[in-house]
């Protein structure tokens, strides 16, 4: 399962997908929109996506990443369009015989995903929005965190 | 021949959706990309990827007629730093080097 959702992600549909007679471990990571960053406070996110080459993309990391820890299932959800504080913005689900190459496959996949699965966030403030990820190569940002 | 240009995110809100670029024979995508962007000051220094049916190309990817390149702004990237597309005018990315794209 490899959707781009323009409504909330179905996080027990997720679980489904990847349940698997021999697996004995499932690890779900869920991305959750945040109501700040850099500290500015955020009232809600935007997502675009190129569609098409998205879903390719993640298809492409989890048959990667199936090789590599030899996992039983992978899937892979993102929200497009607006998205309220606090809801799923992403979610990805790996099943595997045991924990710990559930573990590291899952957190290797949500790194990758956002590094070349295109697809793009806007947060929205009160009197202003900007586009992120844009960041990069720029001047030092305001540091969140 | 001719290509087309398809924007996203920051990208399509200065540019518009997309762009028809008449371009020589074999051009790489470094050089419709510099071609554009000539005329296009406003983006000179965004950082870009480029993909070409869908997948990521290099710059210097040679293009065919009618060929598609998808100008990719930085992906969210989440890092956990945040900064206006308006003040994205830090260096050109590290493959504009030999690119030519700066």
């Amino acid at each position: 399962m490899f959707q781009l959702v323009d409504r909330p992600i179905d996080l027990a549909a997720l679980d489904r997908a990847v349940r698997d007679a021999k697996a004995g471990a499932i690890v779900t990571f869920v991305g959750t929109t945040r109501n700040e960053n850099a500290g500015r406070h955020v009232r809600r996110l935007e997502y675009e996506a190129f569609a098409p080459m998205a879903a390719k993309e993640m298809r492409s990391l989890a048959a990667q990443a199936k090789r590599r820890w030899g996992l039983r299932k992978v899937a892979m959800a993102h929200r497009t369009g607006v998205v309220p504080v606090g809801e799923a913005s992403v979610a990805i689900a790996v099943s595997a015989g045991h924990r710990r190459e559930a573990f590291e496959a899952c957190h290797w996949l949500i790194d990758r995903l956002k590094e070349i699965v295109p697809i793009w966030k806007k947060e929205h403030y009160r009197g202003g929005e900007m586009w992120i990820g844009a960041q990069q190569g720029g001047p030092p940002a305001r540091r969140g965190r | 021949m001719r290509v087309r240009l398809r924007f996203f995110a920051m990208l399509r809100e200065k540019l518009g959706s997309e762009a028809e670029c008449q371009v020589r024979a074999g051009a790489t995508v470094a050089a419709v990309w510099r071609g554009f962007v000539a005329e296009h000051p406003e983006v000179a220094r965004v950082q870009v990827r480029f993909a070409v049916d869908e997948a990521y190309v290099e710059p210097a990817h040679r293009l065919a007629d009618g060929d598609e390149v998808a100008v990719f702004p930085p992906v969210s990237g989440g890092t956990g730093d945040a900064m206006a597309a308006s003040v994205a005018c830090g260096r050109p990315p590290a493959f504009a080097a030999g690119g030519g794209l700066a």
